[in-house]
Order: structure tokens, then C-alpha cells, then sequence
């Protein structure tokens, strides 16, 4: 005889010895969550690694390097800024932000 | 150099690795229909404070040589000029050009 209730049981007990955890409603229990394996590491290695040059050489003073693009960039916002054409001073609050005076 | 964009994206492959582990419990939490719902809501609540640099979907797969964000062959990593021409010089082993 195979009635609901010895069904259950049967399911219960199949839980027991196969150590699955018996959930007869099928309830959402997020263990997909736990199970999923962590992506992070692989995310991370996607990209292969580049040498960021400024930092090398801040981080190596001893080697006595320079950074000829950056120097070469600096010394142009030098040159623009003598001319007059620098870029604007940075907006300390919303009122000195030009973004507002532009919409009107 | 990479451009802007493959720097946002290495940041928010930083952030994901960063935030991954605390918010899979948190989505553990959340999602789990056995706990009480005050319990669940509290950890979405918690979910919700991430930023947008933890989040998994933000992460693109962009090209490695031109940081393309499109039509990229995703077993090489390559946007398909990037893979064209690279293929052509015959540095992705295995691949060779289609003849018939």
C-alpha cells in the first residue's frame, strides 16, 4: 500500500541515509548561493598584468628614472597656463560649479 | 596604458573579489524561505548598501589588446580585429584562416 503518508516516510528516510535535507514543500533554502563556485579570483586574472610606469618609478627612486611622457605633460599645462589657457581653478562648492551657469 | 574603461572594469573586478564572500551570505540570508521574513529583509537591506563595484554584473569581459567592449571572441579575449590580426600573424596557436 502506498499511501501519502508512508510516501513522506519513505522520502524522509531516502533524505536520511543519502544525507540530502528533506524539504517536501520545495522551499527556496539559498543553498545555490553557498553551492555556486567564487568567481573573484578568476575575474581578476582576466586582465594581464601591465606595468604602470609612473608608479615604478615613484616606487624605485634609487633607480633614478624619469617618466619622459608625464614630465613632457607637465611641462605643457606649464606652458598653457602662462598663455593663459589652463584649465579653471576646481569649483569648491555647487554655486561656483559652472555646470549650473551653463544650462540657463 | 588602458584606457577609462578597462580601468573601471579592473575596479570593479577588485570590488567583487573584495565584497564576493560577505555578500553570498547575505544573499544566502536573503533568499533562504526557511528563515523569518524580518531576518531576510534585514539582509537585503544589507545587500542593498553595496556599491555598484561588487556587483558581479558589472564585470565586462573587454578586449585585452584595445579594451574594446564589443565583439569580443571570448576564448581568446580579443575584440574580432584584435583576433583578425593576431591570427593573421600567426601568434593564437591553433587558428588558421578558413579556405574553401
Amino acid at each position: 500500500m502506498s499511501t501519502p503518508s508512508r510516501l513522506r516516510a519513505l522520502t524522509q528516510l531516502r533524505c536520511s541515509l543519502f544525507q540530502t535535507s528533506y524539504n517536501p514543500q520545495g522551499l527556496r533554502t539559498g543553498a545555490k548561493y553557498l553551492r555556486q563556485r567564487l568567481r573573484g579570483p578568476s575575474m581578476l586574472a582576466y586582465y594581464p598584468a601591465s606595468l604602470n610606469l609612473s608608479r615604478f618609478i615613484h616606487q624605485n627612486p634609487d633607480m633614478e628614472m624619469v617618466n619622459e611622457d608625464a614630465e613632457e605633460r607637465l611641462v605643457d599645462v606649464l606652458e598653457r597656463r602662462k598663455r593663459g589657457k589652463g584649465a579653471p581653478k576646481k569649483a569648491k562648492d555647487k554655486s561656483e560649479s559652472r555646470r549650473l551657469q551653463k544650462r540657463r | 596604458m588602458p584606457n577609462a574603461r578597462v580601468l573601471r572594469d579592473i575596479k570593479a573586478r577588485r570590488g567583487v573579489h573584495a565584497n564576493e564572500i560577505a555578500r553570498r551570505a547575505y544573499l544566502y540570508v536573503a533568499r533562504n524561505e526557511t528563515l523569518p521574513p524580518q531576518v531576510r529583509h534585514q539582509a537585503q537591506l544589507q545587500l542593498n548598501t553595496y556599491g555598484r563595484y561588487s556587483r558581479p554584473t558589472t564585470v565586462k569581459n573587454r578586449c585585452i589588446v584595445s579594451g574594446k567592449g564589443r565583439g569580443i571572441i571570448s576564448e581568446f579575449g580579443l575584440s574580432r580585429f584584435q583576433f583578425r590580426l593576431q591570427a593573421l600573424r600567426g601568434e593564437l596557436n591553433g587558428v588558421q584562416k578558413a579556405s574553401w
